[in-house]
């Protein structure tokens, strides 16, 4: 293992001193020079105007997506991992029943954007690399509710079950489309009109089972 | 041998009447005053661009071209903002303390002549009249930090104090050499004595020390960063002026701009020969075409450049600790000001600078 020595303070008489000193500190102010000469080194980005051309770091975390296929399709399974290790809650995976099998499959996948840290740890727990952070920041709504998405495009099985299958047809009978607000809210009494509280009460009820 | 200033030239043509006078009094004051608020907001948003691309930022850029009005918005705000008063504070003091320090900056900068004609006072004492007003400055922060009865202000004030104190000493024995220099206290005849060139490099070494000496000791004066321990807003809130808001926050802040542009000002007069044009000694023709330039052209040049080196010295360097102030005050400065005050004096005396024309002192 390496050992790193902390750098000594400079040691000498008074004038050496006085003149280090001052040598340190020119070297400074050059720094600083050349920042204000060089207006290429300015960071500040002036964003409503250059919305178009404006650079986000790629490591930037502001909106949780599902890593969807060329047929959108998820690799999600509803194992619940990433719901078990979310800090504050925010995620809540609804499943269903398969048909003809004892198996579950991913009916609606829960974020709650206004519980979210961003922490990361959900994208780093899935097994099947399914959800990403993506830098799309322009997030805010003019009501909280809105803050609470569906983030898959279909309730059913994964991708890998859907390619092997040929016939789009019979695809098509083995997924149901889900919109950014369809399917039950996770919070209790905080429902979206016309969404039902079914799906979510037997998910719910699935889990105590088990 | 020196130019009659404005005031002169009027007291001459029109004789000495109490009336003229006062007319007279009233104009320099309400120029002054003018003078003061644009020179503020002009400094203040000189300040903000400056520091913010030191740091790799583009500052105020929304109100008006580039953030151009920014200060005058923010005179506004602050003009129409509550002025709260603490509920245990001596009142009076409290009110009393912010134009205790913009009169004081306000009475130092009528000394400092800005050309041969705009000059409102020249007194035959000029140089020590300017030392001596500048340290009432720090009275206005002692009341306020003192007459807010909040421990953070109060230490912020006495910090104010004690480095005011300290400094003064430094920045006073860099004067002393010039004043040496050129023989005089009047500030005329010290821009007048530099006719030949600058002090700071006609008078070798000593010349630049003593002016290296005076940009510390004065950046220490007037309470800027590395030096900003009265306000020293990761250890004390905002030191002396925690309590003060809206108007009288506002004077508070054009004072230390304005203490700013006056210590900016004094430097550039005593060492980079305030309004007088680089001359070279005899060189007659490259003095002549020196002075198509105007003199208060050369003058504003130079204050606008130690004000710039203020603010480089502000963005760069990070605040000392008070007992390194105190160090670099009493164990550096101040051996080195004494030496070079010597150093000085027998310059002087024997007549070592450069284009000397007599052997004064003899």
């Amino acid at each position: 293992m390496k050992t790193i020595i902390a750098e000594r303070p400079f040691e000498g008489n008074f004038f050496s001193k006085v003149i280090f000193g001052f040598k340190s500190l020119i070297k400074g102010m050059g720094i600083t020079f050349g920042y204000l000469v060089h207006p290429s080194t300015v960071v500040t980005q002036q964003y409503p105007e250059n919305r178009k051309t404006l650079k986000i770091s790629d490591r930037a975390r502001n909106q949780l997506v599902f890593n969807l296929d060329e047929n959108n399709y998820h690799k999600c399974t509803a194992c619940h991992i990433c719901e078990q290790q979310c800090p504050n809650g925010s995620i809540h995976v609804l499943e269903r029943k398969k048909p003809a099998s004892a198996k579950v499959e991913l009916d609606t996948f829960i974020w709650r954007l206004d519980s979210c840290t961003f922490c990361n740890v959900c994208v780093m727990v899935c097994p099947f690399q399914v959800l990403k952070m993506t830098q799309d920041f322009e997030s805010s709504v003019f009501d909280q509710k809105l803050l609470i998405y569906n983030l898959t495009p279909y309730a059913g099985p994964t991708s890998t079950v859907l390619n092997k299958i040929v016939e789009p047809e019979e695809r098509k009978k083995m997924i149901e489309p889900r919109g950014q607000y369809s399917g039950p809210t996770a919070l209790a009494g905080f429902h979206i009109a016309g969404i039902s509280k079914q799906v979510f009460q037997e998910t719910e009820q699935r889990k105590d089972q088990k | 041998m020196s130019t009659p200033s404005i005031s002169q030239d009027i007291m001459t043509n029109l004789g000495n009447s109490p009336g003229i006078s006062l007319a007279l009094f009233l104009g320099g004051l309400i120029g002054a005053v003018a003078f003061m608020a644009i020179a503020g907001l002009i400094l203040i948003y000189a300040e903000r661009k400056i520091c913010a691309h030191f740091q790799c930022r583009l500052g105020p850029m929304r109100v008006g071209w580039h953030g151009i009005l920014q200060s005058v918005a923010d005179t506004i705000k602050l003009l129409m903002k509550e002025d709260i008063v603490p509920y245990a504070a001596d009142k009076f003091m409290h009110a009393l303390a912010p134009i205790v320090a913009l009169a004081a900056a306000l009475m130092t900068l009528i000394a400092i002549p800005m050309s041969a004609k705009i000059t409102l006072a020249d007194s035959n004492i000029g140089v020590l009249y300017i030392s001596a007003i500048s340290g009432i400055g720090v009275l206005g922060i002692l009341l306020g930090g003192w007459s807010s009865n909040n421990k953070w202000s109060m230490l912020g004030a006495m910090r104010a104090g004690a480095q005011i104190i300290s400094y003064e000493l430094s920045a006073t024995l860099s004067i002393l050499a010039i004043v040496m220099l050129s023989g005089s206290l009047k500030i005329s005849t010290i821009i007048q004595s530099q006719e030949a060139g600058w002090w700071i490099w006609r008078a070798p070494v000593v010349g630049l020390v003593a002016f290296l000496s005076f940009l510390i000791s004065s950046t220490a004066e007037v309470n800027r960063t590395p030096f900003d321990l009265a306000e020293g807003e990761s250890e004390l809130a905002a030191g002396f002026h925690t309590e003060y808001s809206g108007m009288r926050f506002a004077f508070f802040f054009l004072a230390e701009y304005l203490n700013l542009f006056i210590v900016s000002a004094l430097g550039a007069t005593l060492f980079l020969g305030g309004w007088m044009p680089f001359h070279l000694g005899e060189w007659t023709m490259f003095n002549q075409i020196m002075d198509l330039i105007p003199q208060s052209i050369w003058f504003l040049g130079k204050t606008s450049f130690m004000i710039f080196v203020s603010m480089w010295f502000r963005w760069t360097f990070p605040r000392l600790r008070v007992d390194q102030l105190m160090k670099l005050e009493w164990k550096v400065l101040l051996p080195i000001g004494f030496v070079n005050l010597l150093l000085c004096a027998f310059m002087t005396l024997f007549g070592f600078y450069f284009f000397s024309t007599t052997t004064r002192g003899f």
